[in-house]
């Protein structure tokens, strides 16, 4: 007896191993544990064994039962871990269905990146309107009256002229009119950005446009000493390059700082040393900055001897150009889709 | 402009080893932007004096000549030549195989070579001034002559560089970096700068006296605008060409010499950054007026242009006419010429916005207008006659100061600072010693001195017209002298009170990242000026828009009142390239009324309004699924971006809008835009022929964001629910809108949605026919419903739809 339980154990042991399919394997199941399978038999068969075999018998072949029970669930998944709902020349090296790929204007993914560096050191943004008087495009801000700014030439302004017998109005050519309004309207100490864009009347080619977008930012306060200003400029560029970026600052002249300065950053392309992008200094030109000139704070109606502060001006077109190595800054205006689903 | 590095050796001695790449990085950082160090001598490798020895014909060519050469050392060399002029015992400039010159003056630098010509091995080429950057020093007679160098004393063989003392570094310096910096002009102003950054001392420029002499004849009038004038008449003038120490000085610094009189002239604004005019005293009758010119009074400038003026400009006439456009220009009849003899040197003083009219006026660019418009101090004339007499003198023995005058009709106010020194500290973040500030500011010109707490400042007159009017200004001077650099960046110190929030801002965002991300959509940045054509196919109404007074093109003359026409130009456009794209525009709108301002009574300002359109485009077939997915971009917008919800309804039907296919589009009940299909006639006025566009554009000022996420948790259905869907057959006229207020009429307790599927017209389908499938969500939160139970519902349904609309349940 014992001898037949070896021979099904070693029959099951073989015939499930080579099992491929789940039916052969039910098919066995049915062989070995059904009603009338193998072990079924052996079962029925013992109460007409001797009495004292019956026990172990018994045993034995539940324990028989058990094994090749065992053994048909570990060889089904087996089975199952090498199925694929799938034929097998199935092509994986098909392309995705991709979501809708809508993008946002590059400056404007530039301009959003900035606004969050700078919400996160507590900047509100503020916006002005595109048309402006000449009251807060100049006088506010001591343009003498002949200042060539004011000229056609440079500055796009609108008929009617004289609206309502007061002042000029203008497509603004700068955005410091802007801060202004926003100080006239907010308790200081202030910590803002308004980022906009301005227009010249100005003939266009790859590197000047009549319109383009500028990011200023300004914090006035009853002290701010012009050096720190290096470390706001050090954590916008490196957050916006991804990368540690050097900055420098020297002496440069800008109507609305006082002192000023030209910063400059060190070029990514050479690593600062020197090659065609950066015209071999290994530095690249990338905003003016400075103190807020007390007209300025005059204009926004505080005390310059009480609040000084300090003032950034990002080329929004330029810093996108150099991100992306775009060389001609009339795409921007250009509605091209060619050009803007590239930064989908 | 260009500074000459030997030029400044004149008046700062500098450390030997100075080196240029420092000097150049220094000025940089502190002063004014150097661009580029040139080295001149670096144009002179391999280019060196040779005495022609022996003259004799090429055999093969008439116009050729073969020079015995010396070049230095015994051997003579062959060399062929094409001058004019060779002649045996001439100086000569020899280029040596492996000099780079200038093929006749033109195209790039060639690398001269051991090559035969015609025949004849040339030892290098013996040059014309032009083919080694000389011409202006060395000006041919003729054509096709060559640089004789005999009145030189130089020895065959050396470099020409070193022989003619060309040894100079010429710093090339950004102009616009030196708008303010009326001081830096002229070389002793970069001087001085120098001498400030290193510590090195000025030589002073001889103090001028006035000579005792006969008064020149000067009659002032406009004694605003020329704030000083000196006229000098001198006799003992020989036209000559000046000496070659002077020529090389103005050439290094960009200048083309020309005569000695011009020369001295030009040197010294360069010098001193003084413009000086002279003219030829003998043609001028009468006294020198300085007045404003009248209206359409001609004048004819030494550079042949022939200008009309007006009452604004400046003149300085006699009592023949005019001597010059003060200040940029001479008349052509005064100029000097080579029979002059006696010069009248004019050293006058304008107002600058004067002379930036004028010259914007005519468009004019002078040397001498473009340090005028800067504002010069007119102390500095003085400077200028004392170096104008010395050299002068120099040059003409003859010469002897006849007639003399110094109207100084303005002086300008001494400009004092006074400045805590507490505040500079808190400004540059740092404690500066006195000693220090003092010795800067002095080498700088200013005048120092310190009582407890403060610093009173006396600010040169040459910088007082410039850029220093300030404390800021001496901050600055203090800050720059010690190095931006040096300065250990401060932490940005920080209070706060609360949270940034601003949901209009972020509304704005919002729609645009849902646009594009959400959506597909493309975001364009097109200008604020209209295209005339798109505005006019769209029939926006231009009395509506403010108008630009210099438009950048004559069909740009409007600023946009939507931002609809310049989109439809976009899709325009990029039919070109595509066929199915969507698009929007976030920016500005402007109209010509309701002006007023919320900052300042003195200004008023036009309604401008922040706008937002899309254009959705795609071929005609597709127009009812081209409606839905733009109107879908709506209707789910308001959740995306928290704010109210947006509805639809015919009230005003916008001029460039299909005469069926167009909603106006509300919020509440207040009107936020329009959403329409592009009228046939407009799409074709705009050419597009071939596609359909959806647009849309809403108001965004109008739009309410809500303060935060509204929505609410509903329980979960503890029973089943179940989707069923009916399809039912209506008149062509009935809308679905008709269908849903029937729905919603039914108001059974277990329908808990009713939505549109699908629309059906053509086969199968009657005429004047369509099937509407409408799917119901029914269910109970009691217990799971029986099939019965949901049959009862969906007949109720079906019995509403038939009695109030027709309906026919579709077989």
């Amino acid at each position: 007896m014992k001898n037949r339980l070896n021979i099904i154990f070693n029959d099951g042991k073989e015939k499930i191993g080579k099992a491929k399919t789940i039916d052969e394997l039910q098919n066995l199941k049915a062989h070995f544990l059904g009603k009338h399978g193998a072990i079924t038999d052996i079962l029925k068969s013992i109460p007409l064994l001797e009495v004292s075999e019956r026990a172990e018998i018994g045993r034995l072949c539940n324990k028989l039962k058990k094994s090749i029970s065992d053994m048909i669930e570990s060889q089904k998944e087996k089975i199952y871990l090498k199925e694929s709902a799938i034929p097998e020349n199935f092509d994986f090296t098909v392309p995705g269905i991709l979501p809708p790929s809508g993008a946002l204007h590059p400056i404007t993914q530039m301009c959003y990146d900035l606004n969050d560096i700078f919400r996160s050191m507590g900047f509100e943004i503020f916006e002005e309107s595109d048309i402006t008087s000449e009251l807060y495009a100049f006088d506010n801000l001591n343009f003498p009256p002949n200042h060539p700014a004011r000229e056609s030439m440079d500055t796009y302004w609108l008929e009617p002229r004289d609206a309502s017998g007061h002042s000029k109005l203008c497509l603004r050519p700068h955005l410091t009119g802007a801060s202004v309004r926003y100080m006239q309207t907010h308790e200081p100490p202030y910590r803002f950005v308004y980022p906009g864009r301005v227009y010249r009347n100005e003939s266009t080619d790859a590197r000047h446009e009549r319109a383009f977008f500028q990011y200023e930012a300004l914090i006035v306060d009853s002290s701010f000493a012009f050096s720190s200003g290096k470390i706001l400029i050090k954590s916008i560029l490196s957050k916006v390059f991804g990368r540690d970026v050097s900055v420098r600052m020297r002496t440069g002249f800008f109507p609305f700082v006082e002192p000023g300065f030209e910063i400059d950053m060190n070029c990514l392309v050479c690593g600062g040393k020197g090659c065609s992008v950066c015209k071999h200094v290994g530095w690249i030109e990338i905003m003016p900055g400075g103190t807020p000139h007390p007209n300025v704070l005059r204009a926004a109606r505080l005390d310059p001897d009480k609040f000084t502060g300090f003032y950034v001006n990002i080329g929004l077109d330029r810093l996108v150009m150099m991100r992306y190595g775009v060389d001609d800054v009339r795409l921007f205006h250009s509605a091209d889709l060619r050009f803007l689903k590239q930064f989908s | 402009m260009k500074i000459s590095l030997n030029w400044i050796k004149d008046y700062v001695e500098l450390p030997k080893n100075m080196d240029m790449t420092k000097l150049a990085y220094d000025l940089t950082m502190s002063t004014v932007e150097v661009e580029n160090v040139k080295y001149l001598s670096e144009n002179f490798e391999n280019i060196v004096v040779g005495i022609i020895k022996e003259v004799y014909p090429h055999p093969n060519a008439d116009k050729l000549r073969i020079c015995k050469t010396c070049i230095g050392g015994n051997e003579l060399y062959e060399i062929v030549c094409g001058g004019t002029n060779l002649k045996p015992e001439m100086k000569v400039i020899v280029a040596r195989p492996g000099a780079r010159v200038r093929w006749h003056g033109e195209g790039d630098l060639v690398e001269i070579k051991k090559i035969k010509l015609r025949g004849v091995e040339s030892y290098g080429m013996i040059c014309a001034a032009c083919e080694v950057g000389l011409a202006d020093l060395f000006p041919p007679s003729s054509e096709g002559e060559i640089v004789d160098l005999s009145d030189f004393d130089v020895s065959a063989g050396s470099n020409v560089a070193e022989a003619l003392d060309l040894n100079d570094v010429v710093l090339e310096i950004d102009n616009k970096s030196l708008t303010n910096r009326p001081d830096l002009w002229g070389h002793y102003g970069i001087a001085r700068e120098i001498a400030a950054l290193y510590d090195l001392k000025l030589k002073n420029i001889a103090p001028f006296s006035a000579p005792k002499v006969k008064i020149l004849d000067v009659n002032l009038i406009e004694n605003k605008r020329c704030r000083r004038y000196v006229g000098a008449k001198l006799s003992g003038i020989n036209m000559k060409s000046s000496p070659f120490e002077i020529k090389k000085r103005i050439w290094s610094a960009g200048l083309k010499p020309t005569n000695a009189v011009i020369d001295i002239t030009n040197y010294v604004m360069l010098a001193v950054g003084q413009p000086v005019y002279a003219f030829d005293a003998d043609k001028v009758n009468g006294a020198i007026i300085i007045r404003c010119a009248k209206d359409s009074e001609k004048i004819k400038l030494s550079d042949g242009k022939q200008l009309s003026l007006s009452s604004s400009d400046l003149v300085t006439c006699d009592n023949d006419g005019l001597i010059s456009l003060a200040g940029i220009l001479g008349e052509e009849k005064y100029s000097i010429d080579s029979e002059t003899s006696n010069v009248i040197l004019e050293i006058a003083n304008y107002e600058p916005s004067g002379i930036r009219h004028t010259e914007m006026r005519h468009e004019l660019r002078t040397e001498s207008a473009a340090r005028f418009e800067k504002g010069l101090d007119p102390q500095r004339c003085d400077m200028a006659i004392s170096l104008l007499f010395q050299i002068f003198g120099t040059i003409f023995e003859n010469m002897s100061i006849v007639e003399y005058s110094d109207i100084y009709a303005v002086h300008l106010p001494k400009k004092e600072i006074d400045i805590s020194l507490a505040w500079l500290e808190s400004c540059i973040g740092k404690h500066i010693e006195n000693d220090y500030i003092t010795r800067k500011l002095e080498k700088l010109g200013f005048k120092v001195e310190f009582n407890s707490d403060n610093m009173h400042v006396l600010v040169p007159s040459w910088r007082a017209t410039g850029d220093i009017s300030l404390k800021n200004d001496i901050m600055e001077e203090v800050a720059r002298m010690y190095g931006f650099e040096n300065f250990e960046p401060l932490p940005i110190k920080t209070s706060f009170n609360s949270a940034i929030n601003q949901p209009k801002v972020d509304l704005d965002r919002k729609i645009r990242e849902y646009l594009a991300f959400r959506c597909g959509m493309n975001e364009i940045f097109t200008y604020p000026w209209v295209n005339s054509k798109y505005n006019d196919a769209l029939c926006f109404d231009t009395r509506d828009m403010l108008s630009i007074i210099s438009p950048p093109s004559a069909d740009e003359c409007y600023v946009r009142s939507s931002l609809l026409p310049n989109l439809c130009k976009a899709v325009s456009e990029n039919l070109r390239n595509f066929s199915e794209f969507s698009i929007f525009e976030s920016a500005q709108v402007f109209f010509n009324r309701n002006f007023e301002s919320a900052y300042d009574s003195r200004e008023v300002l036009p309604m401008q309004r922040k706008s937002i359109a899309g254009a959705c485009v795609s071929e005609p077939k597709n127009l009812f699924n081209l409606f839905r997915k733009t109107k879908g971009i709506l209707e789910a917008m308001p959740k995306y971006v928290h704010m109210e919800p947006l509805t639809f309804k015919k009230v005003n039907k916008p001029n460039w809008a299909d005469s069926v296919v167009w909603l106006n589009v509300f919020q509440g009940k207040e009107t936020v835009g329009n959403f329409a299909l592009l009228s046939r006639k407009s799409a074709l006025a705009c050419g597009i022929k071939k596609s359909i566009v959806m647009l849309f554009e809403l108001d965004i000022d109008l739009l309410k964001p809500y303060t935060s996420r509204t929505n609410e948790f509903k329980h979960l259905a503890d029973y089943p629910m179940v989707d069923y869907d009916l399809s039912l057959l209506f008149d062509l006229s009935v809308k679905w809108e008709d269908i849903l207020d029937t729905l919603n009429q039914v108001n059974n307790q277990l329908i808990h949605k009713m939505s549109f599927v699908d629309e059906y017209t053509g086969e199968q389908i009657a005429e004047h026919k369509k099937s509407v499938t409408i799917r119901l969500l029914i269910g109970s939160f009691e217990k799971t419903l029986t099939s019965q139970e949901i049959k009862n519902c969906v007949d109720v349904v079906i019995d509403k739809l038939k009695i109030s609309l027709g309906g026919e349940l579709r077989d």
